[in-house]
């Protein structure tokens, strides 16, 4: 045998050895990355088609708040101009029907919107309410009452703007003056922790888009005519293929899902 | 010829080098891939839903001594005690050594210090204990000395080391400190909002926190939760229920598992009773006594953010446990606090309430004005009880059941005096009001 023939033997085996080694060593990345058990959920979800973006795994802290009935808006409602008022006492809230409806289409919607909002006159305390995409749909144009602690999602202090044929005409608002902490912060889950979680139970079909996962304060109950609100993580899945959207809600403190009742008023505390 | 067999020899070396390159990348990567597996079995055993033990074993109370006078501190958008103990986690703190026993002077000296920063537990734990809390090596090694105060200086630089003090027999112990700095604890004690100003005097039985002035508190109100008899068994019982005997009496109910563990409920007064006869060893050591006790109210409780270790009485293998709210515990009307553990050779023992604070909820009553601890000692002694007799007293919020709401209940300040080891709030004993007039 001579040496060449050795060399062209030695050049195939080192060859095919260096595809099995190649091989093993991908095989070996991917067992990395399904060692730790949240990581390899997400891989996971990612596998099943389920989108989203980057995930917050950072904890923060949140607290008890509450508030007491507020009359505010009743007592400021000569300042509404160019609309037709009618005020509910038992819910606090205000039912108007501007007589010079608003030409919005879906692009411009937010900032005609905002331009409105801003003015006294049209809205009340309207300064401390912001656009929410993920409440907001076709027919309704949903912003929420903001403040130093936080957003709120919640029915108690909401401005709700409907929508007919392109053109806004006429909303409903609640109010709530201030919040007062009930309670020293205490830690909550983080966005990954939910989602997660979220996926582990079966929340989240195969197929879907993660389309919001915000934290706002939400109404937990009402007690000694004051009403509790607690950090709720509100998260939006889109399915892919009907486009429709399903909100989740997940207590921030506990990481338990939060059913709604029928009626959809009130979260049972959990 | 020669040319293609040059190309053979060079491929042959790129192909030979590769397989050197890929095997050195393989045997690395299997070796992180081994650590990740490691890291996940550790972290796989803390739940993330649970409170964690440090919040249960805990300081309650804050002081702080100014250039002047000492001060409880509070502050009621966040636990200071709880996030001084995050701050401190990241400190190298070396082993402690003994400084001083049975000192009374110079025990008064330390926890009197000027500038001096300092955290109560209810009751003492072992240093080893506080290790493992903190995650802290040099602090675990010391399995068997006790301590109920963290001292710290703020302000003397000459002076970086924290402080482990013993009520019951005066001994502090000083241990030198690393990577730490005042600059975040100045903060948090900045920020508190409830600043009473206190005197630590020492008594026959103890060290007692002395309000100097009368002092202003105010009332909390919480929604209460409780659960059905079937969901303790169902924890406790280790989930099987198929072999239960149930018996009822006059409103207290027992449920036997076996011949090996029994559950008591007292529907009229809420509370429950559990004696498991297969958990018959006794905790080695003082770590594994608080582990236990952490294990088993995690295991009755849902919600246990707001319960501390009140009390850990190592030689009966006691352990009591009380909610707590603005640093001041809670006082119910049962005699064991909210949750009691004991264990024994006969098997362990757990007394507990089916009533636990769960929401929050703005009261519509007043701030109470108490008067101060010397005004209440005054009033024991015309009641002939003598400042000797007080074996512990303390600022405790009462429970008090709303007559038209069942599900929310008061908590008013009041103070609670143990005399004969009996807890009972100052107008039990004295037919008075502590409140100041």
């Amino acid at each position: 045998m001579d040496f060449r023939r050795i060399e062209v033997i030695f050049l195939i085996v080192f060859f095919s050895l260096d595809i099995f080694l190649f091989l093993s060593f991908r095989n070996s990345q991917q067992l990395v990355s399904s060692t730790s058990n949240n990581t390899s959920t997400v891989a996971e979800m990612h596998k099943r088609n389920i989108s989203f973006g980057s995930l917050d795994t950072k904890s923060g802290y949140a607290y008890y708040l509450g508030s007491q009935p507020d009359e505010s808006l009743a007592q400021n409602l000569q300042k509404l101009n160019n609309q037709k008022i009618n005020y509910e006492e038992v819910n606090h809230m205000i039912s108007s029907t501007l007589n010079d409806p608003i030409t919005v289409t879906n692009a411009d919607r937010k900032d005609v919107m905002n331009r409105f909002v801003q003015k006294d006159s049209n809205i009340l305390f309207g300064k401390q309410y912001k656009y929410a995409p993920q409440l907001s749909t076709n027919s309704q144009i949903v912003y929420v009452r903001t403040g130093s602690l936080g957003e709120v999602y919640d029915k108690t202090a909401q401005l709700v703007f409907s929508v007919s044929d392109g053109e806004v005409v006429g909303y409903t608002q609640t109010y709530v003056d201030s919040m007062i902490i009930l309670h020293e912060k205490q830690a909550i889950k983080s966005e990954k922790d939910v989602i997660t979680n979220l996926y582990a139970n079966s929340e989240i079909p195969n197929n879907s888009k993660i389309s919001y996962a915000n934290l706002a304060y939400t109404k937990l109950l009402e007690a000694k005519n004051s009403t509790i609100y607690i950090p709720v993580w509100f998260v939006t899945i889109k399915n892919k293929d009907s486009k429709v959207s399903a909100t989740k809600k997940v207590n921030a403190f506990t990481g338990n899902i939060i059913k709604s009742s029928t009626n959809g008023d009130n979260y049972s505390a959990q | 010829m020669k040319f293609s067999r040059l190309i053979v020899q060079i491929f042959l070396t790129v192909a030979v080098i590769t397989s050197i390159v890929l095997s050195f990348f393989i045997w690395t990567n299997t070796a992180r891939y081994q650590r990740g597996r490691n890291i996940d079995v550790t972290s796989a055993e803390s739940n993330k839903n649970e409170i964690p033990m440090n919040q249960v074993i805990s300081p309650t109370s804050v002081i702080w001594h100014d250039e002047t006078e000492q001060h409880l501190i509070y502050n009621s958008n966040e636990n200071i005690s709880l996030s001084i103990q995050k701050v401190m986690q990241d400190w190298k703190i070396s082993e402690p050594k003994q400084v001083s026993k049975k000192d009374g002077a110079y025990y008064q000296k330390i926890i009197q210090g000027k500038n001096m920063l300092q955290m109560v537990y209810p009751t003492a734990i072992s240093i080893n204990t506080f290790g493992y809390l903190l995650n802290n090596d040099s602090l675990k090694n010391d399995k068997s000395n006790q301590f109920n105060r963290i001292l710290v200086n703020l302000k003397d630089k000459k002076d970086p080391n924290i402080y482990l003090a013993n009520d019951s027999n005066y001994a502090v112990y000083k241990a030198k400190l690393k990577n730490a700095s005042s600059v975040p604890l100045t903060k948090l004690v900045k920020k508190a909002n409830i600043n009473l100003q206190v005197r630590l005097d020492i008594m026959k039985h103890g060290v007692f926190t002395s309000y100097v002035n009368p002092i202003k508190l105010k009332t909390y109100s919480y929604v209460i939760s409780g659960k059905q008899d079937g969901e303790y068994t169902t924890a406790l019982f280790d989930s099987n229920t198929n072999g239960l005997v149930t018996s009822e009496d006059n409103g207290v109910y027992t449920y036997n598992y076996g011949e090996s563990k029994r559950l008591v409920s007292d529907h009229n007064t809420d509370e429950l009773t559990f004696e498991d006869y297969t958990d018959t060893s006794v905790p080695k050591n003082q770590l594994t006594f608080l582990q236990r006790g952490y294990q088993k109210i995690t295991n009755i409780q849902n919600s246990i953010s707001n319960l501390r270790l009140y009390s850990a009485d190592w030689d009966n293998k006691d352990l009591v446990f009380r909610e707590y709210v603005e640093g001041f515990p809670i006082f119910k009307k049962s005699q064991f606090g909210s949750i009691r553990i004991k264990f024994s050779r006969k098997g362990s023992t757990e007394h507990f309430l089916n009533k636990v604070l769960e929401v929050p909820v703005p009261s519509n009553q007043a701030a109470t004005r108490l008067k101060s601890t010397n005004a209440i000692f005054k009033g024991l002694q015309r009641a002939g009880y003598s400042p000797n007799d007080v074996e512990d007293i303390e600022v405790g919020y009462q429970w008090e059941a709303e007559a038209d709401n069942e599900k929310v209940v008061d908590l008013k300040p009041t103070y609670y005096v143990k005399i004969d080891s009996h807890w009972k709030s100052y107008d039990e004993w004295t037919n008075e009001s502590a409140e100041e007039d």
